[in-house]
C-alpha cells in the first residue's frame, strides 16, 4: 500500500518536474550540517525542483503524511518553496521569534492555501539538545478537505532554526507514526560546528 | 455535475455552520434576487478571501473573508446582486460554452471541484472568468435589484472603494498585483458609473446595525483568520476601516495589535501595545490580548508587568492551549 501510495505521488509530481525518492536508513543520519537524528525505521526522502528549505520525507508517501525537517535555517529565510507566480504571501524566519511567533509562522505556511489549522498545545520541550518547544496542532486540509494532525518540535540554536514538523491524516496514519516522530525529536543532536560527512 | 459538487460543498467543513446568519443572508439574496429566489442557494464558506460566486445552478457560495469586510447590509447586497446580474444574464453558461472549446475549461471544472481549488482569490480571479462588458452589465443589474428590494446604491461604489484601499496598502500594491482587477472594469471607472447608478436611485437602508449583530459571533473566528494570512499591510488597512465600526471594536484593536506584533518592524511592537491597551480599555477584549501584552513585557525586560499579563491571560483562558508554556514563562518571570 505504501508503496503504491508513493507511486502514484512520484507519478503525479514527476508529470512536470524530476522527483527523486531516496531512501533514508534507520539508524544515524545527519540533516544538513549540525542536525544529527536516530531513526527506527526507513524513510523517504523526497526531492524535487522548488521544494525545500526544509528536507520533505514520507512514510506513506506524498499527500498522505509528510515531515518537514528543518537544519539550521538563518534569519531571514522563507520557510517554504514559493512558486514564482504565486503572490501568496511568504513566511520567513527571525532569529529573535518568540515561541509562539515560530508557531504563528509555521500557522501561517500550513494556511496559505486557504487550509485552517488549530493549535492544540504548546508546551516547551528540549530538542536537540537544548530548550526547545513542542506543539500539537489541527488542519482540515483546503483542497480536499482531509482532517489531519500535526506535531511539531523547534529550536532556535546560535540564531538558526531547527524544526521537525510532522503532518498525516487524523485517522490512522497520523496514530500510526507518531511515536516514531517523537522517538526522531528525542533524538535530535544538533552540534555547534558542522558534523563531519561520510566519506 | 454542479449539483454533485453542491452537495460535496454541503458536506465540507469549511461550510460554516452558522444556520441563523445563513439564513439571513438567504433573505437578503431572495429579496434581491425576488422571483429567482427559489432558485437561489446561499452557502456560506470559511475561507479568508474576499469573493462571492454563483453557478448556473443557483448554487451561490459567498467566502468568510467578504462578509469580514462589508460593513452593512446594504454593501453585502451590492456583491450579492452583482452576482444575480450575472446569474440572470446567464453569463456563466457563456463562459461554460467558450470555455468548454478551451485549456480554460478544466480550470472551470477546477472551480467548481474541491474547495481547495477555491483557495485563493488569486486562482478564482486568475481565470478572468467573466468579460469586462459582463462585469458592467452585473454591476447595473445589481445597482438595480438594490435599489427594487430598498437598499441604499450609494454603498456599492464604496465595497470597492474599500478593497482597493487594502490592495493599495499592500507591498507594490495597485491592479497589477491582484489578478482580480485584470478581468474586472478599473476600479476608478467602476466607482464612477456605480455613483451615477446610485446618484439616479437614490435613499434606501444601509442596515449597518443587523448585520454587525449577525456577524459578531463570528468575528473573532474570521478576524483570527485574516490575521494568518500573514498579508500584514492589507490587513492593517482593513483592520483599520473596520475598527470603527460600532460593535466589537475591541475584537479589531487586538486582531490589528497581533498583526504588527508578528510583524516585527520598526515601532510595530510599540504599535501593538497601543491597540492592546486600546482593546483593554473598550472591554471584552480576547483573553490574547493580555498573553500578547505579556509576551512584550517579558521581550523588553518588564518581569512584574509581563507576570500580571500572563496570570490575567491563564484567568480568562484556563483551558489556553499553550498553558504549559504561559505558566513555563511565569516559572521563569519569578526566579
Amino acid at each position: 500500500m505504501k508503496t503504491l501510495w508513493i507511486v502514484l505521488a512520484v507519478s503525479a509530481l514527476g508529470a512536470c518536474a524530476p522527483v527523486q525518492t531516496r531512501k533514508v536508513d534507520s539508524g544515524e543520519q545527519t540533516v544538513g550540517d549540525r542536525l544529527v537524528v536516530k531513526l527506527d525505521g526507513a524513510w523517504n526522502h523526497i526531492t524535487a525542483p522548488g521544494m525545500g528549505p526544509a528536507q520533505t520525507w514520507t512514510m506513506e508517501g506524498l499527500p498522505v503524511d509528510q515531515l518537514l525537517v528543518y537544519s539550521g535555517l538563518k534569519d531571514g529565510e522563507v520557510i517554504h518553496a514559493q512558486p514564482s507566480s504565486s503572490t501568496a504571501k511568504s513566511f520567513s524566519f527571525r532569529g529573535n521569534m518568540q515561541p509562539d511567533e515560530i508557531v504563528a509562522m509555521f500557522e501561517g505556511m500550513l494556511t496559505r492555501d486557504g487550509s485552517t489549522f488549530k493549535l492544540v498545545k504548546l508546551e516547551p520541550s528540549s530538542f536537540g539538545g537544548g530548550k526547545g518547544l513542542r506543539f500539537e496542532y489541527a488542519v482540515v486540509r483546503k483542497v480536499d478537505s482531509v482532517q489531519l494532525s500535526g506535531v511539531g518540535f523547534a529550536t532556535v540554536s546560535n540564531g538558526e532554526l531547527f524544526a521537525l514538523l510532522y503532518s498525516a491524516p487524523r485517522l490512522g496514519f497520523f496514530p500510526r507514526h507518531q511515536g516514531r516522530v517523537e522517538q526522531i525529536a528525542g533524538s535530535a543532536k544538533i552540534s555547534l560546528k558542522p558534523a563531519a560527512k561520510p566519506d | 455535475m454542479m449539483d454533485r459538487e453542491e452537495t460535496k460543498l454541503r458536506r465540507s467543513p469549511f461550510n460554516l455552520r452558522a444556520p441563523e446568519l445563513q439564513a439571513y443572508v438567504q433573505d437578503i439574496a431572495c429579496r434581491l434576487g425576488s422571483e429567482h429566489c427559489p432558485d437561489i442557494r446561499v452557502h456560506l464558506v470559511r475561507t479568508p478571501y474576499f469573493n462571492a460566486s454563483m453557478a448556473p445552478n443557483g448554487m451561490m457560495q459567498v467566502w468568510s473573508g467578504l462578509l469580514l469586510r462589508v460593513d452593512n447590509e446594504a454593501q453585502l447586497a451590492a456583491v450579492l446582486g452583482h452576482e444575480i446580474g450575472h446569474y440572470m444574464e446567464r453569463h456563466s453558461l457563456e463562459r461554460l460554452r467558450a470555455a468548454k472549446s478551451s485549456s480554460a475549461f478544466g480550470q472551470f471544472l477546477g472551480l467548481l471541484g474541491p474547495a481547495g481549488l477555491l483557495g485563493q482569490l488569486g486562482l478564482v480571479a486568475g481565470m478572468s472568468a467573466y468579460s469586462r462588458e459582463h462585469e458592467r452589465d452585473a454591476d447595473r443589474i445589481g445597482a438595480l435589484l438594490m435599489n427594487r428590494a430598498g437598499y441604499d446604491v450609494a454603498e456599492a461604489p464604496k465595497v470597492w472603494g474599500n478593497l482597493m484601499l487594502e490592495i493599495q496598502a499592500s507591498p507594490g500594491g495597485g491592479n497589477s498585483r491582484n489578478p482580480l482587477f485584470a478581468s474586472h472594469p478599473a476600479s476608478e471607472e467602476r466607482q464612477e458609473a456605480l455613483g451615477a447608478l446610485a446618484a439616479a436611485h437614490p435613499g434606501g437602508a444601509k442596515n449597518d446595525e443587523p448585520w454587525q449583530k449577525h456577524c459578531a459571533p463570528f468575528l473573532r473566528e474570521w478576524l483570527g483568520d485574516e490575521v494568518k494570512r500573514g498579508q500584514h499591510e492589507e490587513s492593517i488597512a482593513l483592520l483599520t476601516r473596520a475598527g470603527g465600526r460600532a460593535l466589537g471594536r475591541s475584537e479589531y484593536l487586538f486582531a490589528r495589535g497581533e498583526v504588527y506584533r508578528l510583524r516585527a518592524a520598526e515601532g510595530d511592537l510599540d504599535r501593538s501595545m497601543e491597540d492592546f491597551a486600546a482593546a483593554v480599555a473598550a472591554g471584552n477584549e480576547p483573553p490574547e490580548t493580555h498573553r500578547a501584552l505579556g509576551m512584550i513585557y517579558r521581550t523588553r525586560k518588564r518581569p512584574a508587568e509581563a507576570r500580571a499579563s500572563f496570570e490575567r491571560y491563564l484567568e480568562l483562558s484556563p483551558q489556553a492551549p499553550d498553558v504549559l508554556m504561559i505558566k513555563t514563562y511565569l516559572e521563569e518571570l519569578s526566579a
